[in-house]
């Protein structure tokens, strides 16, 4: 967390009170279920959210917390055993959930494309990486290039993402992991989409080349206007390159608002906890105050707020009934019964 | 008087708990229970592999059979139904046709053949009672007898008696010797591993068949030595490369680092926590082991370069050198029950460790 | 890559050498000497008997006869034929050799290229009806018996329904006043096919490196392949050798069927295993992704990868082959390496069998050496150093 976003934090909150208008991409009361042998596990549970042209969107949670599955919802990868129960994704206008395969086919890449973690296997060790990145221009550009053409693209690419261009012509194993990230980068660029999902961009890489990484795709981001959505559990990289923060916990978006504005004052006790949590390198040593309890069973969730079990502020109402999702203050919005309980942050945080 | 330092919280109990003493191969045994009924589950969700199970059980239940019928039922026909000594002529009906117009010689005796039989004066469709071998099926022979007049059903139960046998010689020594080369090699590495390493490529190379081919000729080759001799060949091939490799996955674990801070011995290391990891694949591996081992005996007995007295393999080629195979299902009983008897056999023990392979490799499973 | 083959020709050298030394072994470990083969007489005087042992240089230390007798294989003098003396033993086996080489490669050929296609669309549609029909038929090819499955293939195809002749390569009558002899056609038909596995290889290697855009490429393909393959037609249609090449081919496709469906049960149980394990990997998720057709997906990405393993277990499969061909020889008559083995080794011929384990080890270890090379070139990270 760095200095800009403090001195942010103490004018006015910018955002405006009305919802985002024309987003590129609107998530709609999204319900999503996987189907198990131990019966059904609740993955996705009514999440909605917007990013708008060129912004983005921060997704944070613990392991399991549905955001990778709100990702593969919106390429439509998920796996078989997966349910979409309810919802919309309109991405564009245009609601993907309603395409037939062939039609989500090519808007695969094309209109949403994404960045994986781990990109170390992302890679098919048969082929070169510069005929990899081809494949998917042969399939999306509405005007099939030559070769040639293809290539000068590429190398385009690779230089925007700060590897040296002759190496399209290597295999993957001849790539570090961090140029391999790099590369997978320049392949979802390739065919001009119009959102990217990072998911855990940087998770794998060391701390050195995760600078330069996302550097790279924030600089990228105001270039080309692009939407990004970023996926990590890894607050401190969310912070630094994300306009807009929600808080994902158990399936459930808990929180959401600019990014600023959550940082300096999260209102939900998940969203609290875990900023309260980080300890700060140059600040006065703290009493950390740590998450207890163990992520809930998504078979069987917990009635009510699902945060309920670890709540330090629950109070009987909050495992009654669910929370809606509330606006507090301007783009801010908060799903929980007693976020006025939620304190302030200790001063040497903002 | 040193304070031993309280850590912070409950971590102190309250009172001494009591630890049940219970003894440490009581609980292996008990642990080694519920593997063993999980690894059953899983197991026979695989129907293939269950068929296998039965098959195998039905040739044991053959193999065991054999001896008991000879002590009971025909222990007063020992020359009759024993299967590598026994003869039995059936009487069976020929009818008698021109001589070289003998279609179906099970059926038919020409005219010269009824006169060497004993009727001087043949005609055309006289019926003539001739004792033959090899017979077809009939009460006194479930499933015939053989060219030589041998009971075809003893045949096949003292064969599934010497499958067992070379099976479990081959299949025990190859992987005893190959778990132990696998796991010495993982653990110690260097040119102790690549030395054995080549050793099992060569052998690997080494096309076993042939080799078999002229060892047998040139020796005298019985079911247990040829057992050993698959099972070192086999031992030291293939298979050790697959569980060196697993036994390197298991070196790698932080719990042999902590045995030989412990002090634990280098054999101490091998013998008690890397083969122990290692033996699940190794009995996977054995049902293949015994697959290879009873192809390559039928093969060897079928060219008749075996000493053993009596195996599926010979019966095959007992009806084949005597002429029998065109007759094709006309003689069925001479070739189809042996044949079919080491197909099930190998395929019983193959399929069992296809099914094994499920339970030792999650992945392979099915969701 | 030059780097790899060198090093493996050096190690298939060096093994060679070791299976040559355990022969000799072998050869030796029986009690009494050769020449008893010949002095079994008890009239024949000793002096005799020395001279005899002289010649045959079994007089001279074990040592020296080790050394003698790697300098012999080498040149290819492996002695005289007990059995068909005075014929070489070099003789007979170089006139089987192409015969086995012909089973061999077939089967191998056709077994790989069935057996692959199949087990690759087998368990792209896992679950289906087809695929458990697939898997039920491979799984009896593959544990039947062979000896016994080759005589029933021998008796069906060949006694009951009369379709294909039993056994031998060829039909005397009908090469009676032939000005060819069998082992030339047969030469002739082996060097068409290692010309056109030449020139497919060659055609394939040159698109590659000189024509950069792939539809350009796939059509410059099609072109040189269809010239090609007229050619070959041409050629054979022309040439008188046909109708006895013909007779060839006629008697090889009962044995090759029998032997190639066996392996090729083999194959497509082992392609859809690694197929299974390759659709897993993280690259078809990429694929799938980058919104990439099912079909291709398959293809391009999944099989491609299976492929490595399958290569791999060639080297293993080689013995498995070998030894089939041994059998399939045996049944059907059919006079390559195996049979002659087989023929030795009851006439006691020892000149005979121990060179011709020794030509199958030469033909073993050769086939390890393709499958290292077609291994290399299929895997990248073996080829190209990172």
């Amino acid at each position: 967390m760095n200095r800009d976003q403090s001195a942010v934090a103490d004018e006015q909150p910018l955002a405006s009170a009305e919802p985002i208008a024309d987003p590129i991409l609107e998530v709609d009361h999204l319900i999503m279920n996987y189907r198990t042998k131990d019966g059904p596990v609740s993955a996705v549970q009514d999440v909605s959210f917007s990013v708008g042209r060129g912004e983005s969107l921060g997704l944070v949670g613990e392991s399991g917390c549905g955001k990778t599955s709100i990702a593969l919802s919106l390429m439509r990868l998920l796996p078989d055993n997966a349910e979409v129960q309810n919802g919309k994704i309109i991405l564009d206008g245009e609601n993907i959930l309603d395409l037939d395969d062939e039609a989500m086919r090519q808007t695969r890449w094309d209109d949403i494309a994404m960045v994986f973690q781990g990109a170390m296997n992302s890679w098919n060790p048969v082929y070169r990486v510069g005929d990899q990145i081809r494949e998917a221009i042969d399939l999306h550009w509405d005007v099939k290039p030559t070769v040639v053409e293809a290539n000068a693209r590429i190398a385009e690419l690779f230089e925007l993402v700060g590897l040296d261009p002759s190496m399209a012509d290597r295999y993957p194993h001849e790539f570090s992991g961090g140029m391999k990230q790099r590369a997978v980068i320049a392949m979802a660029l390739s065919c001009d989409p119009k959102v990217i999902i990072a998911d855990e961009p940087t998770t794998a890489l060391d701390v050195i080349v995760q600078e330069q990484v996302l550097e790279e795709l924030r600089s990228i981001q105001h270039e080309f206007g692009m939407s990004i959505i970023y996926i990590s559990h890894d607050i401190a990289v969310i912070a630094e390159i994300t306009d807009h923060l929600g808080v994902m916990y158990a399936g459930k978006l808990v929180e959401h608002g600019e990014t600023a504005d959550v940082f300096a004052r999260p209102r939900h006790p998940y969203a609290w906890l875990l900023l309260s949590s980080t300890p700060s390198v140059t600040g006065p040593k703290l009493q950390l105050s740590p998450l207890e309890g163990e992520p809930p069973n998504l078979v069987n969730p917990p009635t009510g707020c699902r945060f309920h079990p670890r709540c330090p502020f629950a109070t009987d109402q909050c495992s009654a009934e669910e929370p809606p999702m509330e606006e507090i203050a301007p783009g801010h919005t908060v799903a929980c019964w007693n976020h006025e309980q939620v304190p302030e942050m200790e001063t040497s945080r903002a | 008087m040193t304070d031993t330092a309280i850590p912070p919280g409950d971590l102190v109990p309250d009172e001494d708990i009591n630890v049940p003493e219970e003894s440490l191969w009581r609980i292996r045994l008990r642990l080694f229970g519920s593997t063993m009924r999980k690894n059953w589950s899983i197991f026979s969700r695989n129907r293939l592999g269950v068929v296998g199970v039965l098959f195998v059980g039905f040739f044991g239940f053959l193999a065991i059979l054999q001896p008991i019928l000879m002590a009971t039922v025909w222990s007063d026909q020992k020359d009759i139904y024993d299967p590598v000594v026994g003869h039995d002529s059936v009487i069976l009906s020929k009818t008698v046709v021109p001589d070289g117009e003998v279609e179906d010689s099970l059926s038919q005796m020409s005219f010269t053949e009824a006169m060497i039989a004993g009727e001087f004066f043949p005609e055309e469709g006289m019926i003539i009672e001739v004792p033959i071998a090899p017979a077809p099926p009939n009460v006194k022979h479930f499933l015939g007898t053989d060219p030589f007049g041998r009971d075809i059903l003893s045949q096949l139960m003292k064969s599934s008696q010497a499958a067992f046998t070379l099976g479990v010689i081959a299949a025990v020594s190859a992987v005893t010797l190959a778990t132990l080369v696998g796991s010495v090699a993982a653990y110690y590495g260097g040119w102790i591993d690549s030395s054995l390493m080549r050793l099992a490529d060569l052998i690997l190379l080494l096309p076993l068949l042939p080799l078999l081919i002229v060892i047998g000729s040139f020796w005298d080759v019985g079911l247990v030595q040829l057992g050993l001799l698959i099972g070192i060949l086999a031992g030291l091939g293939g298979t050790a490369i697959i569980l060196k490799s697993q036994a390197l996955s298991v070196k790698v674990k932080p719990f042999n680092d902590a045995a030989r801070v412990a002090g634990g011995s280098n054999w101490h290391i091998i013998s008690r926590h890397i083969i122990p990891n290692v033996l699940p694949l190794s009995f996977l591996y054995m049902m293949f082991e015994v697959t290879g081992a009873i192809f390559l005996e039928a093969t060897l007995s079928f060219f008749g370069l075996l000493s053993i007295p009596m195996s599926w393999g010979i019966m095959i080629n007992t009806a084949h050198t005597q002429g029998y195979t065109l007759f094709g299902l006309r003689a069925w009983w001479l070739l189809f029950p042996a044949g079919l008897s080491v197909t099930l056999f190998a395929a019983g023990f193959f399929l069992i460790g296809r099914a094994m392979d499920e339970v030792v490799n999650p992945r392979l499973r099915a969701r | 890559m030059a780097r790899y083959l060198g090093t493996r020709l050096i190690q298939m050298f060096f093994l060679f050498i070791v299976f040559l030394t355990i022969l000799f072994f072998l050869i030796n470990a029986q009690p009494g000497d050769i020449s008893q083969q010949f002095t079994a007489n008890p009239l024949i005087p000793p002096e005799a008997k020395q001279i005899l042992r002289a010649r045959l240089g079994i007089d001279k230390p074990l040592g020296v006869q080790y050394l003698l007798y790697i300098k012999n294989v080498f040149m290819l003098d492996l002695g005289v034929s007990f059995d068909h003396y005075p014929r070489t033993v070099t003789s007979i086996l170089l006139s089987a050799l192409p015969r086995t080489v012909y089973l061999f490669l077939t089967a191998t050929i056709l077994a790989y290229l069935v057996g692959f296609q199949t087990g690759k669309m087998t368990a792209w549609s896992r679950g289906s009806l087809a695929e458990k029909g697939t898997m039920v038929t491979s799984i009896i090819l593959y544990t039947v018996f062979y000896p016994w499955f080759s005589l029933l293939m021998l008796w069906f195809f060949g006694a009951a329904l009369g379709w294909f002749p039993i056994g031998k390569f060829l039909d005397p009558q009908k090469w009676f006043d032939s000005p060819y002899t069998a082992n030339a056609v047969f030469a002739a038909m082996l060097g068409t096919m290692f010309l056109s596995g030449l020139a497919v290889g060659l055609i394939y290697w040159g698109t590659h490196k000189w024509i950069i855009e792939p539809q350009q490429r796939t059509r410059a393909r099609r072109i040189l392949l269809l010239l090609f393959s007229v050619a070959v037609i041409v050629y054979w249609v022309v040439s008188p050798m046909s109708v006895y090449a013909a007779d060839i081919a006629y008697h090889t496709v009962l044995p090759v069927t029998t032997l190639t469906l066996v392996f090729y049960a083999a194959i497509t149980l082992l392609t859809r295993s690694s197929m299974l394990e390759t659709m897993t990997e993280d690259y078809i998720f990429t694929a799938r992704a980058k919104g990439v057709p099912e079909k291709a997906i398959r293809d391009r990405h999944a099989a491609r990868n299976a492929m490595l393993p399958v290569t791999t277990s060639f080297v293993l499969a080689i013995a498995f082959v070998i030894g089939g061909g041994i059998v399939t020889e045996s049944i059907f008559a059919w006079p390559g390496l195996g049979l002659a083995l087989l023929s030795a080794v009851q006439t006691e011929d020892v000149p005979v069998a121990m060179g011709a384990l020794a030509f199958i080890g030469i033909l073993a270890l050769f086939a390890h050496l393709i499958a290292d090379i077609l291994y290399a070139v299929l895997d990248p990270r073996i080829r190209v150093k990172a």
